[in-house]
């Protein structure tokens, strides 16, 4: 299915539908679907791992959506709604599966080493195939920010807004995924 | 040269995701000038960025999650579009509020021992059911259909718009008068969008 993506240039048409599916509009909910449901899909599915729990919160997000659109106040970009909807939706299905972090969370309060220095690290960013492998690996947590930042490229009060944290929690999470993924793709490199 | 404390290590993602703005950009953008440890940091995390939306989303459900998703939403009786708030139905909801109670205590004789006042939050014996309002129902029509049912508001509207209504001398366990309440309520369309039992 061809649509466009919903870049700045077509926030305002997401958040016009918004409106008209707040006034009981379905052709303004299809559209929104085909406008936004490629990147809710990507991040939902980044999170659980699972295609068809993805789908079925997809299509529960949508639902919201249709439900609640009167409730979008326009403080944020219409995305950005909608992925804290999903967000949302995401925690509950991690949590129902008792897998609300397939692994450990960092202490976030004890920053970690800064391994910027590592010639594996370096280099390992250029393997695809390594960089998806250790994106898996990292917490929840950290995944979503980074999965926000650089595939989204929402700015990190989008992502507190979203994650439903502070802003320093943001940034802490960054960093310490940064840094988990340099130490990966070290590790990695190192084994050859 | 900078010391540790110096680098802006924090920033530097949403430096090279292009959303930095005001000082924070010019900050990192003059300590850049002359960090070559921060030029190199900004270098591996631009080379992340690309991968990551090289990798991009996987194949989403598409025309078939449409159809899924439309199925529902045709097929669902209740239609719980929640209009964006207008100024005045806060101050319509409290008076609602002050006119039912208002109704009850000068039109019927109140049945229970005390005022029969029920703060609103508190717990209530008697069926409940949630309602939601449509947005343009007056306080004729909300008055007029909690009168049909013999409703009283006892709490609400919640995060959600929706209100807490007792149903006056009907016990919880009374299904039948508990859901012909409700398909009363639901008759009501263009003033109710929404009726369930609790």
């Amino acid at each position: 299915m061809n649509e466009p993506d919903a870049t700045s240039t077509d926030a305002e048409s997401a958040e016009a539908l918004l409106e008209r599916i707040a006034a009981g509009s379905e052709a303004a909910l299809e559209a929104f679907y085909r406008l936004t449901h490629q990147r809710v899909y990507a991040f939902t599915l980044k999170r659980v791992g699972d295609p068809a729990m993805a789908a079925d919160i997809l299509n529960d997000v949508m639902l919201q959506v249709w439900h609640h659109a009167g409730r979008f106040e326009g403080r944020s970009r219409a995305m950005t709604w909608v992925l804290g909807i999903a967000h949302h939706k995401v925690m509950d299905a991690l949590r129902r599966r008792g897998r609300e972090d397939r692994h450990e969370e960092l202490d976030e309060s004890i920053p970690d080493e800064d391994s910027a220095g590592g010639i594996d690290a370096v280099a390992g960013v250029e393997d695809a195939s390594a960089v998806r492998r250790c994106l898996e690996k990292l917490s929840d947590a950290h995944r979503t920010v980074v999965h926000l930042a650089f595939f989204e490229d929402l700015s990190y009060a989008e992502i507190a807004d979203i994650a439903g944290c502070p802003l320093g929690t943001v940034k802490t999470r960054m960093m310490h995924a940064k840094n988990a993924l340099k130490r990966c793709l070290q590790t990695l490199g190192a084994a050859g | 040269m900078h010391d540790d404390s110096t680098h802006p290590d924090e920033l530097l993602s949403w430096y090279v995701n292009g959303t930095l703005e005001g000082p924070e950009r010019a900050r990192v953008e003059k300590h850049l000038e002359s960090c070559r440890r921060c030029r190199d940091e900004a270098a591996w995390l631009a080379r992340l960025r690309e991968q990551i939306k090289a990798e991009g989303g996987a194949d989403a459900p598409g025309e078939l999650g449409l159809r899924r998703l439309m199925r529902q939403v045709r097929g669902s009786e209740a239609k719980p579009r929640a209009r964006r708030l207008q100024w005045w139905q806060p101050a319509l909801a409290a008076a609602v509020v002050v006119i039912v109670i208002q109704s009850v205590l000068l039109v019927k004789p109140w049945q229970e021992a005390e005022t029969g006042i029920v703060p609103l939050g508190m717990q209530v014996s008697g069926a409940v059911v949630q309602v939601e309002f449509a947005p343009t129902a007056t306080e004729a029509q909300i008055r007029e259909v909690l009168q049909a049912v013999d409703g009283i508001i006892v709490d609400g509207p919640g995060a959600l718009g929706v209100y807490r209504i007792r149903l006056q001398g009907v016990s919880p366990a009374d299904d039948a008068r508990v859901a012909a309440a409700v398909a009363a309520l639901r008759a009501r369309k263009g003033v109710v969008v929404h009726a369930a039992a609790e």
